[in-house]
């Protein structure tokens, strides 16, 4: 096995404009958060974003004008409100918007990972999905049945971004919670042409032999991996740490207005790596109050 | 049995809500933010279905978002996602494959859903106001509520009736729910089945057998239909006589307030 652990900034030059990304967790959990404010200071744009639901990231990216296109189940921010900068930006015609149902999206996934060209659907009939859709959900007929189905494309991303807890450096990352049985991200890790995770702590191989079968990204799916403690602040990591809702409150406070420049200055182009980010976005007092125990 | 004098509207349609599940029933709740979204999402329909599992539906299960039979005697006194993950008594947590394949194989058989338009055949949108490709607004998407008006055999809508939200037809069907009426939603391809019930705070419908417009079944005590029509873009089907919706028993309320939302968590506003 071959060493692949490099720095957030050698991470972030893999991926290049234009490229379409499908970001792990989900809304404001266990997102690689890092890794996307990263691509922001960078100047990379251009990103189509594929996702299940999607949430913070995807809201930055708007925000920072980097986001061309998405194809997702739902934009929001959960508990903290609307997607502000993504909404702006589809209400003026500028971000191209793909809306799949939480089937039909799982199902472009699995074709995806399953590497095959389609996947049969009767979720989207009669929708407003497909009718604004041809390039990507046609009708068919079952071959067997004559029933009328939808084929959708799959959801095959030039790169997929995870975050997760711990990880070797060979790239073989683990839960170390039995409870928590996030399924998606292995989905999204499949069907993707490469493959860059974020952990929390990257650990001695010696410590992913012991409980081999907690093991949910195999090294042989992925390219690059870095070791980002808080990682995906502000959202949650949970199990580690939760929300932080007084950053949620003051990104929403930035964004609703469309002021997202004044928190992008504080908290992107103002921090010069993530290590600087969490110099000024945590103190000790708020990174004990977040964490879980 | 005997009617209580003293309940609350949100009561009046906790029990409504719970008079619409079956024993045996598996149900779907969704997600709200707070406030009244919260209240009509959450907290209505988790009360109804704790109601009904109190009373004449002992084996009714709930799938609460990603959360498989909760013990919803021990809701987290906060909603974050740490406390969600690790709530120590749900059978099953996010597994959205399972969720998903549930789903298609038609293993729900009730859904609670809301929507900022809901037109007179029950289809749904949550996606865009106005033109889908210059929206104002865009709104939040799709979600699986497509999925639950596809697949969940007797979807119930609960909202509060506004003239903007019920309207004549929908900018964008977001969720199919009996199209263009009669035959026109087999006819797409879907399976039989579609909205059931429409919940609201001033009155309840159903839709017609055979014309599958929307149909008014009971009015709230108190509300005219003079009301419930000014709250309505659309006319519903207005049968003669139209009976007024059960009042909840003593029983119904006293379950609600000492066994089931005691901490004032489920029913907020």
């Amino acid at each position: 096995m071959k060493s692949k652990l490099v720095s957030m900034a050698e991470a972030a030059a893999l991926v290049p404009s234009g490229s379409s990304i499908a970001i792990g967790g989900s809304i404001i959990r266990r997102s690689p958060v890092a890794l996307i404010r990263e691509l922001i200071r960078q100047g990379k744009k251009d990103f189509t974003v594929l996702a299940y639901p999607a949430g913070f990231t995807t809201d930055m990216l708007a925000g920072a004008g980097a986001l061309k296109r998405v194809e997702a189940v739902y934009e929001g921010l959960f508990q903290f409100g609307q997607s502000y900068n993504f909404r702006r930006g589809v209400e003026a015609g500028v971000i191209d918007i793909r809306d799949f149902s939480e089937v039909a999206m799982a199902a472009r996934f699995r074709a995806a990972a399953s590497g095959l060209p389609f996947m049969p659907t009767d979720a989207l009939l009669g929708t407003g999905m497909a009718a604004n859709n041809p390039e990507q959900i046609r009708e068919i007929t079952c071959p067997f049945t004559g029933r009328r189905l939808h084929a959708v494309e799959p959801a095959n991303p030039d790169f997929t971004l995870l975050h997760g807890y711990i990880g070797d450096e060979y790239g073989n990352v683990q839960f170390p919670l039995v409870r928590d049985a996030d399924d998606l991200d292995p989905v999204f890790a499949k069907g993707a042409k490469r493959l860059i995770v974020t952990v929390e702590k990257i650990v001695p191989h010696s410590e992913i032999l012991k409980n081999p079968n907690l093991t949910y990204i195999p090294h042989v799916w992925v390219e690059a991996i870095v070791e980002a403690p808080f990682g995906a602040h502000p959202l949650s990591c949970d199990g580690y740490y939760d929300e932080d809702e007084e950053h949620m409150y003051y990104y929403q406070a930035c964004s609703k207005p469309g002021n997202f420049a004044e928190y992008a200055d504080r908290y992107i182009y103002g921090t010069k790596d993530h290590w600087d980010y969490l110099a000024k976005a945590l103190t000790p007092e708020r990174i004990f109050a977040l964490s879980a125990r | 049995m005997a009617y209580a004098d003293d309940y609350t509207l949100n009561e009046l349609m906790v029990v409504a809500a719970s008079r619409e599940l079956r024993d045996g029933d598996l149900i779907f709740i969704g997600v709200g933010t707070a406030g009244r979204a919260f209240t009509v999402a959450v907290g209505i329909p988790i009360a109804a279905a704790r109601l009904a599992q109190e009373t004449h539906a002992p084996n009714l299960a709930i799938y609460w978002n990603n959360l498989l039979s909760p013990d919803l005697s021990q809701i987290p006194p906060r909603l974050t996602q740490h406390h969600l993950t690790t709530w120590p008594t749900s059978a099953q947590l996010h597994n959205c494959s399972d969720k998903n394949d549930m789903l298609s194989r038609r293993l729900f058989d009730v859904s609670f859903d809301s929507a900022p338009q809901v037109d007179r055949y029950g289809n749904l949108n949550i996606t865009a106001i106005g033109d889908y490709r210059h929206p104002k607004p865009r709104l939040i998407g799709c979600l699986a509520q497509t999925d639950h008006f596809a697949y969940v055999k007797r979807p119930i809508v609960l909202t509060d009736l506004k003239k903007r939200t019920f309207v004549e037809k929908v900018d964008f069907i977001t969720s199919v729910g009996h199209l263009n009426g009669g035959k026109s939603r087999e006819e797409a391809g879907l399976y039989p089945g579609g909205p059931w019930r429409v919940i609201t705070d001033k009155a309840i419908f159903g839709f017609n057998e055979k014309s599958k417009e929307m149909e008014i079944l009971s009015i709230h005590p108190g509300v005219t239909l003079d009301q419930v029509l000014a709250e309505m873009s659309f006319r519903p089907l207005t049968p003669d006589s139209i009976p007024s919706t059960e009042s909840p028993t003593t029983e119904q309320v006293r379950l609600i307030r000492e066994a089931i939302d005691p901490n004032h968590i489920l029913l907020v506003a």
